[in-house]
């Protein structure tokens, strides 16, 4: 599998005047393969979003290394190509929106890329269908609810065709319905689009949907594995101040009391399927 | 205190091209000591309706009774209500302002004319019923703490008021799952120990049904369930439809029922629910 981000013994500080540099990440190694939907969780202050905004050369680490796609980020010339492959969507939708109409905020970064018109139109519309916008393009982007602004995000960021999609917890401020549309569009990015997904996010049941879970703390990886592995018990995410999802809680509830319920069962669906 | 509103209506903008009709004719009665929920989506009219059940808004039309007391008849001092009914809103970490904690939590009580012990009374209380050590954080600047403690210092400024009621617009957006636990575990024991009225507005589906006794589902402006947990999620099909979820847990019992089993699908703790399965899955 080919590697699109290779993190080398990344270490970062923050310097700030009065107390003295911070370290934020203390030498991180980790390699994300092409296509791999990666959830990243940990406590506030833990490092995570100081990680994903080194995916796309946004931060640069104080000592070590990382390549996107092979590209390093410590080289200026390389932060074109790693900004093109590379897509970020923020936590709050409203500071996300440039244009007065959806479809010229969608439009707006493939402006900056120089793409011809007719390519334009084109990538546009398909990037309002991927996430379901279309029926929207006319209208106003601040009248958008906020799930449809995070949708509108992403579209902006895909219109530019990345390979991987960086969501810093994108779902924070929204309702159900706007967290719902927001996690379905993911996953059709990655399912459909094979873009690379790498989720940070404080709600342990989205990082269910994940194929692989990283636990920062401290500025460390602390624990990485499926999701099976990580939300069955065997890490102790209390003392990290997360927790189990409700609904691995419940099964490690009946698998005490002696329910046999196979490891791979963590949702609602494989449960219903697997009981009846 | 009892919060009273009769066919409370709010209009923004009146007589603009820009008019909206953001609450409908909403009637509710909540009594001291009560633990409700807030529900609806965004642009339902949620907090446009908590804001004016500690007079931030004024009703367009409709009446807003504390204690029987009509405030914008002059009935009862706005002053009153607002150190009664304490209002914490969404990122409550962006209302502090002083340069050390103590005095930011103080500032309420100050403004009660409290002073001297007395006041360091209430400093200790506020910040203690929210799990921060007096003494270790009390000349701290608040702007140098993690996220999870500036927003439970801006809640310990609120109890410092000894409220009788609290409205918490999302009071856990943003926060790690365990610092979210806990701050609604202190506001659930001062609930109990003190009878505070609690009034939570909140996206999470699962907390809210664990620990209100009485939900209103507000949807378009209006008020359009109220009842029991119980008795809003057995109408699945209307909460998916005005945009809400069902409990993850409910979900699960609505879904094994439909298989044929009869299951209850009233129940929304662990414990509850763990019972229910075991009793019509283990061994069968």
């Amino acid at each position: 599998m080919n590697a699109i981000f290779e993190l080398k013994n990344v270490t970062f500080d923050y310097s700030f005047d009065d107390t003295g540099p911070i370290r934020a990440l203390n030498n991180i190694s980790l390699t994300i393969n092409e296509g791999e939907y990666v959830a990243l969780i940990g406590p506030n202050g833990s490092g995570k979003s100081t990680l994903a905004r080194h995916l796309n050369a946004i931060l640069l680490p104080t000592a070590g290394e990382i390549l996107v796609d092979g590209f390093t980020t410590m080289r200026e010339e390389n932060r074109w190509e790693i900004r093109r492959r590379v897509g970020m969507v923020f936590q709050n939708p409203d500071n996300q929106i440039v244009a007065t109409t959806v479809e010229e905020d969608v439009a707006f970064g493939l402006e900056n890329l120089g793409v011809d018109s007719s390519l334009m139109a084109k990538r546009v519309t398909e990037a309002l269908e991927a996430v379901g916008l279309q029926s929207l393009k006319n209208h106003a982007p601040h009248l958008l609810s906020g799930g449809q602004k995070q949708r509108l995000a992403i579209a902006g960021v895909i219109a530019m065709r990345p390979r991987c999609l960086v969501l810093d917890e994108p779902t924070a401020m929204l309702d159900p319905r706007g967290r719902r549309e927001v996690l379905e569009t993911v996953k059709k990015m990655k399912q459909q689009e094979g873009i690379t997904i790498v989720h940070i996010t404080h709600f342990m049941e989205e990082a269910v949907e994940a194929d692989r879970v990283i636990v920062m703390d401290k500025g460390k990886i602390i624990h990485e594995g499926t999701p099976a592995e990580i939300f069955t018990g065997g890490v102790d995410l209390y003392s990290l101040d997360l927790e189990i999802p409700v609904i691995p809680k419940l099964i490690q509830i009946l698998r005490s009391q002696g329910l046999v319920v196979p490891p791979g069962v963590l949702k609602v669906d494989e449960l219903v399927d697997y009981l009846c | 205190m009892l919060i009273e509103t009769r066919d409370l209506r709010h209009t923004y903008m009146p007589g603009t091209p820009f008019q909206v009709e953001a609450l409908k004719g909403i009637s509710v009665k909540i009594e001291q000591g009560e633990f409700v929920g807030i529900i609806g989506e965004t642009g339902s009219g949620k907090s446009t309706f908590v804001q004016h059940l500690n007079g931030l808004l004024r009703p367009s039309s409709g009446k807003i009774l504390l204690d029987g007391r009509n405030p914008w008849a002059g009935e009862i001092k706005l002053k009153k209500i607002r150190s009664s009914i304490a209002l914490l809103f969404q990122y409550p970490e962006h209302q502090l302002f002083e340069e050390t904690v103590f005095k930011d939590v103080a500032f309420g009580p100050r403004s009660l004319g409290l002073e001297g012990d007395e006041l360091e009374e209430r400093v200790r209380f506020g910040l203690e019923l929210t799990g921060l050590d007096y003494k270790f954080y009390k000349d701290r600047s608040p702007f140098n703490l993690s996220g999870g403690e500036k927003r439970r210092v801006a809640m310990a400024g609120i109890l410092a008021m000894k409220p009788e009621a609290v409205i918490l617009d999302e009071p856990t957006a943003g926060m790690d799952p365990s610092g979210r636990r806990r701050l609604m575990d202190q506001i659930e024991r001062f609930h109990k120990e003190e009878n505070l009225t609690v009034i939570l507005v909140t996206h999470n589906m699962e907390e809210v049904s664990r620990l209100a006794k009485k939900l209103y589902v507000f949807s378009g402006g209006q008020l359009v369930l109220q009842g029991t947990p119980a008795e809003i999620f057995k109408n699945t099909a209307l909460i998916r439809k005005i945009g809400l979820d069902l409990p993850p847990i409910t979900d699960l019992l609505h879904k094994l029922k439909k298989t044929g089993r009869n299951i209850r699908t009233d129940l929304f703790t662990l414990e509850e629910a763990s019972r229910e399965i075991l009793h019509h899955y283990r061994g069968g």
